[in-house]
Order: C-alpha cells, then structure tokens, then sequence
C-alpha cells in the first residue's frame, strides 16, 4: 500500500464534507478514525458509503461517557477494495440519546443496534426491528453496560 | 392227599399266582413304558407335525418366533456391523464382548418405562397406532411360500395382490401417529411419509407386476416354480435394482429414511412415542424390512429354490430361502454406513424421473420376452 | 423476543434449545410444507454480559474471561485482547513469542475447522461416528497443546510482552509427526465424504451467497471467502508472525454449503503448513519482556484485529488510567454472521432438510455471538 493514502482520503472527506466532521485521525496504516456531527450524520454515512466505497459493514458499539455526560456510539467500516478500517463515531448528549437508525445505510447494522439499544438506551429512528437481541423480552433492569447500572445480587 | 393238592392250589392260585401274574403285568408294563420311552420323540414330533402343522408354523416358522427372533436378532447385528464399519465397537459390556445381552436389556427397559401421552394429544389413535404397526408387516410375511407346501396363509393367485394391498396400508399408520401426537415435528414427519411412500410404491408395482407376467400368474408359489432354472433378477435386471431400492424404501432405512431425520425433525412422526410404543416403532421398522426382504427373494432371487441338501427337499428348501436372506440383510445394512440422507425433494425426484419410466421400460421388455416365447 | 407476526398459511417450528442439531440458540421458520419462507434467529440463551464482566477485572484477570467466549478457538481470542493491551502500553514481544504465538493460533484454527467439518457431515445425517473421528483428530492436536502450554484448552498461554513459557526439548519433532498424521487424515475425509455422491447433492447449490451480497450483508470468515472475497485480517492487517509466514489466502467461487466447506478444508491445509514453517523456522530469543505487575494505562484507545476461525474479531479497547479497562467493544464474528444467516431465506430457496446443513456451514458459535 503505498505511503500517505490515508492522509489523501482524509483530506478527500475533509474537502468534500466540511461541515459534516468534526474531527479525522489517522490511527494506523488503513484505519481511520472519523468523527461526524449530529446534523446531517445520515448524510455523511450515505456519502461514506457511496462515494469512498465503505461498503463491507462490520459492527458498531457504543461507550458510555459519565463524567463528560455523554454517550459516543461507533460504527466499524471496511472498504473491501482498498481494505481500509473506518471507525465512524459521533457524541450523543446522556439526555438525549437518539440517532437516525444506519441501517438505511449498511443493512447488517440491525443487530448491533438492537443490541446498543437494549445495552446503552440509544433508541434509533426507523430501526426495522427494535425488539431486544441478547436481554429477556421481559426485562426491566435498566440499561446493563450504562456506568450507572446497578445490578441485582443473585440470591445465594 | 387230594385236601392238601387243593388248598395247595388254591392258596397258590389266589395268592401267589395273583402275585405272579401281576408282578408279570408290572414288568411288562415297565418294559413297554421305557420303549415307548426312547421312541417317544420320534413319536411326538410325527404326532404333533402331522396333526398340527399349521400351528407350528404360525408359532416357530415363518410366524411368530421367525419374525421376532429376526427383529431382535438383525437389531443386534446391525448395532455391530455397523459399528465396525464406522470404526466403533458396538454393544460390548452385556454379554461379554458381543453384546447379545444388550438386547434383552434394551427390551426390558424399552418395557418398564413410562408411556407418556402428549397433552391434547388424541389418546386413542395414539396408543393404538404403534400396536398396529408391526402387525401389518407381519401379516405381509404369511404370504411367502418357504416351500410348495408351506405357506401359512395360501391366497392362491391372489398372494401377491394381497401383499402389495397389506403394504399399502402401512404408510397410513406414520400418518396418523404424526397427527395424534399434536406436535408440529411429528406432522411433518407424516407429510414426509406420504409423499415418500407414494413416490416409492408405483415402480415396485410396477416391476412386482412384471415378474408376475414373466411367471403367468400371481400365484407366489408358482412365480418361485417359475425360476427353477433362471432366476429373475437375470432378464429383468433393471426390475430387481428398481426393487432393490424400493426394499430400502419402503422399510425407510438410511439413505431414505426422510420421515425420520434426526438432525431436522427429532426422530419425525415417532418423537413423542415412550416406553413400549417406542420399541413397536423400531420393531416394526425391522419386520418390514423382512416382509419386503422376503418379497424381493421371491420375485428375482428364486425364492426358496436351490439345490436339495443332505437329501432333505422340505428343509433344504427352507434353508435356501433362510441363506438368501442372511446375504441380504448385511448388503442393506451395509449402505446405511455408507451414504448419508437424501432431500426430499431429491427423493421425489428419484422416483418420478428416474424409478418410475425405468419400471415401465422394465415392464416392456418383460411382455416383448413374453412376446417372442422367451419365457413360456 | 418478542417474535415478529407469523405470516397465514405458514407454519411456526421452533428450532428450538431441545433439539438434537440446534446449539444454544432458538431459530424460528416459517414454513409451508418443506419450504422455508423466513428464518429469525432468536439470539441470547448464552449471554453472560462478558463486556460487563471485563469491566470489573484487571488487565491481566481479563485474559480469563475473554477466552471463555469460544471454547474450541480460545488461542485466537486470547491473542486479540492481548494484543489490544500490549498496543495500548506500547510494548512489542519479542520475535519468537510471536512465531510461538502464530503456532498455537494456526493449531486451534485446525482444531476448530475439525470440529465444524465434523458438524457439517454429521448433519446430512452421514453417520454421527465422524463427528467422533474428527474428536480424535483433535486429540493429537490437544496433546502437543497440553505439551507445550500445560493445558489443553484455555490456557492463558498469552502474556501482554510474550508468552508464558518456551518450547519444551523435542517439541518440534512432535509436532511434524503430528503434522504428517493429520495430512494423511484429510486425505481420507477428502475422499470418503467430500466426494460421496449424496454429501454433494446434499451441499451443492445449498444456500448460494453471491459476492455482492456477502460483502453488503458484512460476511466474514469463512463465509466470506467462500464466495469469492479474499479478506483476511492475517494478510490485510498482519499481526503476530503472519507478515513473515508463507501462506496463502484461500477462496472459493461458488458461495454455496461445498465451497464453505472446501474453504475450512484447505485452511486446514494452509495451517498445516504454517505450523511446518514455524516448527523448522523459528528464531531464537527470549519469549517475554517484562511489564509491571499492576498495570495501569494512560487514557487511549486502540482496535486490535485477529482472524479466528470464524471470521474476523475485533476489540476496541478504552483505558482511563486505572487498573480495569473503561470499555471493552467485541466485535464478534458469529454476530454477524447470524444476520447473512437470517437473510438467506430471501437470497435463495432452502427447505427444511436444509436447515442443518446450512447452520453448519455458516458455523456459528452462539457463546460468541451473544457474548
């Protein structure tokens, strides 16, 4: 792969979407890491995807940020191609945790979010298929991976 | 002088003599009690098979104790041929090394367990299913001739109809255990059973109708008379690999046995059987495989015929049919370790496209040697 | 879960936890007669929070864990975490850890390719006895394990800065003796049962995936090389010893239950002689660099990547300066593999028989897919 490849993408999306980014890092060769803003995230994914090739969904999670009361979600992409790893993330303010759903985007999304959901609370909009993935349909313990969950002791 | 003679006389004949006479009675009647004695086998076998044949052959041979000791006894068989072409060994710690105690402690078992009927289930069909499933076969079995005189049930020219009748009724009984256990994997276990055994009957009527032209009737005695010199499966060789894949068909054994797939269906139509039902279920797989086993002998591998042994034409004949079948046995057995299951779909295709024309091609090669005297 | 509507004129089986072929999950179809007309795949019989888990725990008491998440490919996990904590401090083992690395990992490759081929055969209904052969098979492999590490399936042989111990005397003549044995095997699987008439009428045209749809649905592993892509995190992101080892990336065109299966085939082979070249090649050195014993990294995070036996792991790691990490992310294969699982029913017909046949082809671990 030859040199500075990473940096001509960077500045390819940075000249394309300027408005839609707020921050571009490149991690290691291949692998970027690209930070979007709220408005318009829809957009930039459709763009990520039909214009630079990020076709090959692989996952997405989400972090819990307590002390900065935020919530950064991410998405992992692959340009099956050129073989680039984009790590797509984007801050979720704690009390208002709603995104459009990415699998308007990139299909197999549907289960990583159902399972952000069902872990964080994140609820995303025009998901096909909001039901919980992992928890118990009957569940009502709150948010597991939040950092302000508080599990239940089993009995002895 | 005379005085004494006569009370001599007397006392002697009223006395004595008595004595005499009956020890005389007494050892003669032993005597004859211990000749009757070592003559009394002889006697009672000619006693008892001249006066009630027919009895036991129902009980020994080919009825009830053939058809059960050939169910236990191929169970047992199979269990370590096969596991010994899988590299396996087979029942081993009942009965030191063979495993032939396994059997009775499977039975017992299979006796002492609880029968457990599924909720809504319909508790009549479904208790009475599994008792009728391996008498159907067993009634096809009293149709086959072990020798010109020793057929339990001689239909006359009706055997063969009869057979192929009584075999059409077995299909019906997976299809109703399938629906009145009330589960969802048994009733597809019967839809598979339906469509498996009509796809399988009509080339083997097909080709059973065959040989019965070749003999000039439908008379299984006569068929079996009629190979006396050739057998069957020799001209009509594509009418004997039909029936040969229709043996293993219609007993639904591996590759065919779709209605029962473990892996997809947990054992099909008979997954919510226990206890004693369950071992109906597997006996009866086995006594149709010898009623269709017996068949297939009949129609193409010359029946009881061969060459008489030790001079004995009533027995050696018995014997012929008897080796016949233990050929038989280990070939199917043997392919069930060496294909896996087929699909369906692919099973339908099998009889449709291919059985079904070849039967009819075999059909019309027997009337054209029937035709051209061939085969008077 | 809450299941979605059955449709009229279908019917629901549930391919439930009883049942002789299902694993540790719940598949729903619909189906009419033999045809499957929706497959929804009901995930999280197995959820153990390990995300959660590996929050409470030290760096090095998460290795433990972490490996529980497939238990007949634990090397290959193990080595993801650890590699995403060795980034994260910034430390590089030394030469022969990582060749010792790549051998244990190729090992468990073949170990857990076995044990799918195995599954694969047995749910044609093709005897259950390979499923045992194919556990022998494995026992050689288990054997040179135990040799070398001291235990025979987890075994936290992994240490962020190296491994734990060194090849043992006379290990690497073991090892191509049992290198040798296991090609002889393949040889006779490849005979008895790939080529069997009915195994190939039973997998072939079996649940196709074209190449656009593997790459659009996220595919990976071996389902994805099956259909043509030739993605490999050994070769696109090298790390242990691959960037030095010889081997090539394998493929098959057809995207159908056979070519899944001839892909985990000549991996295996693949393995075989990368195992070959570690055994004959291998540097010398030390096998560990030294780390503190209470570890505690500064605020970063890092993505490592490892190619399992399933498809592609990946761990994102957030540390914030104590002793546990902030977030562990998992990105599992098997996860992703369900969701091209649940969408087959619409790429192409499968009727019930094929239900198994497919399950085993895609290869799912649903402990790694419900984590």
């Amino acid at each position: 792969m030859p040199e500075g490849v990473e940096e001509t993408f960077v500045e390819a999306v940075r000249a394309a979407h300027p408005d839609f980014i707020e921050s571009v890092e490149v991690l290691r060769p291949r692998r970027v890491s690209l930070v979007g803003k709220r408005e318009e995230f829809l957009g930039l994914a459709k763009a990520l995807k039909d214009e630079f090739g990020f076709t090959h969904p692989v996952s997405a999670g989400a972090v819990d940020y307590l002390k900065e009361n935020r919530m950064r979600m991410n998405y992992y992409l692959m340009n099956p191609s050129s073989r680039f790893m984009l790590i797509l993330g984007i801050d979720l303010p704690r009390d208002d945790l709603t995104l459009p759903s990415m699998t308007q985007v990139w299909e197999a999304m549907s289960f990583h979010e159902r399972e952000t959901r069902e872990m964080f609370g994140i609820s995303f909009e025009d998901h096909p298929n909001p039901i919980s993935l992992l928890l118990p349909p009957d569940w009502k313990g709150g948010y597991p991976l939040r950092k302000d969950f508080e599990g239940e002791e089993t009995q002895p | 002088m005379n005085d004494l003679l006569t009370i001599w006389k007397a006392l002697f004949t009223y006395t004595i003599a008595p004595l005499e006479i009956s020890g005389k009675l007494i050892a003669g009647l032993f005597n004859s009690f211990t000749s009757a004695l070592w003559s009394l086998p002889g006697w009672l076998l000619r006693f008892f098979w001249f006066n009630f044949k027919p009895l036991m052959q129902v009980l020994l041979l080919p009825g009830l104790a053939f058809i059960l000791l050939f169910a236990i006894i191929v169970v047992w068989f199979e269990r370590k041929f096969l596991a010994r072409a899988m590299l396996k060994v087979g029942p081993y710690y009942c009965g030191k090394r063979s495993g032939w105690l396994q059997l009775i402690a499977d039975f017992l078992k299979l006796f002492l367990k609880e029968i457990i009927i599924p909720y809504d289930a319909h508790k009549i069909l479904f208790l009475l299913m599994p008792v009728m499933l391996p008498t159907i076969p067993a009634l096809a079995v009293i149709l086959i001739p072990f020798d010109q005189n020793w057929v339990l049930f001689n239909a006359g020219s009706l055997s063969l109809p009869m057979f192929i009748a009584i075999a059409g009724l077995a299909p019906l009984i997976p299809i109703f255990s399938g629906w009145a256990a009330n589960n969802k994997y048994t009733i597809i276990g019967s839809f598979r059973t339906a469509y498996l055994y009509i796809s399988a009957e009509i080339p083997l009527v097909i080709c059973a109708a065959a040989t019965a032209i070749m003999a000039g009737s439908f008379n299984l005695v006569e068929i079996v008379e009629a190979q006396a010199n050739l057998w069957f499966a020799v001209p009509q060789f594509i009418g004997f690999v039909i029936f040969f894949l229709g043996l293993i068909i219609e007993s639904e054994r591996t590759p065919f046995d779709i209605p029962t797939a473990e892996v997809e269906l947990v054992m099909g139509w008979r997954t919510e059987f226990s206890g004693i039902l369950f071992g109906f279920t597997m006996m009866a797989e086995y006594v149709g495989f010898l009623a269709w086993s017996l068949l297939f002998i009949t129609l193409y591998l010359g029946g009881f015929n061969g060459p008489n042994v030790l001079g004995l034409p009533l027995y050696s004949h018995v014997f012929w049919l008897l080796l016949k079948l233990a050929v038989l046995v280990p070939i199917v057995i043997i392919i069930r370790g060496i294909f896996p299951r087929l699909r369906m779909d692919q099973m339908l295709r099998l009889g449709w496209y291919y059985l079904t024309p070849l039967a009819v091609l075999n059909l019309f090669i027997v009337l054209t040697l029937k035709l051209l005297g061939v085969f008077p | 879960m809450s299941e979605p509507k059955i449709e009229p004129d279908l019917m629901r089986v549930s391919w439930g936890p009883q049942h002789p072929m299902s694993g540790q999950t719940r598949i729903l179809l619909d189906i009419d007669g033999e045809i499957v007309h929706r497959l929804t795949a009901d995930l999280g019989f197995t959820h153990r929070g390990i995300e959660k888990i590996l929050e409470n725990r030290t760096f090095l008491q998460g290795i433990i864990p972490i490996e529980r998440m497939v238990m007949v490919d634990t090397a290959n996990i193990g080595l993801g975490y650890v590699l995403a904590i060795e980034e994260a401090l910034g430390v590089e083992p030394p030469e022969r850890a990582d060749w010792i690395r790549s051998m244990i990992c190729e090992f468990y490759r073949i170990n857990s390719h076995l044990y799918a081929f195995g599954l694969q055969v047995e749910a044609t209904a093709y005897f259950p006895a390979v499923f045992l052969w194919t556990t022998i098979d494995r026992e050689i492999i288990l054997d040179l394990q135990e040799q070398l590490t001291g235990a025979r399936w987890s075994y936290n042989f992994f240490m962020p800065g190296g491994v734990h111990a060194d090849i043992p005397e006379g290990f690497q003549d073991k090892v191509l003796e049992g290198v040798e044995y296991l090609r002889g095997r393949f040889k006779q699987y490849w005979g008895a049962m790939v080529e069997n008439a009915i195994f190939e009428m039973r997998n072939e045209g079996v649940a196709v995936l074209r190449k656009e749809d593997a790459i659009r649905l996220g595919a990976t592993g071996p389902v994805l090389r099956g259909s043509g892509v030739d993605m490999d995190v050994r070769k696109d992101d090298p790390y242990a010893a691959y960037g030095d080892l010889d081997f090539k990336v394998v493929t098959e065109a057809e995207g159908d239950a056979m070519a899944r299966l001839k892909v985990r085939f000549h991996e295996i082979e693949q393995s075989l002689d990368i195992i070959e070249q570690v055994a004959n090649e291998i540097p010398g050195g030390p096998v560990r660099t030294r780390i503190p014993l209470f570890l505690r990294i500064k605020p970063t995070e890092v993505l490592s990547r490892v190619e399992t036996a399933r498809g592609e792991l990946g761990i994102h790691m957030f540390t914030d300066g104590g002793m546990n990490p902030y977030r562990v992310q998992i990105n599992s294969p098997s996860l992703r593999n369900m969701y091209v699982f649940e969408r087959l029913a619409e790429l192409d017909e499968i009727l019930l028989a094929d239900v198994p046949v497919v399950i085993n082809s895609i290869d799912p671990w649903y402990l790694d897919s419900d984590r």
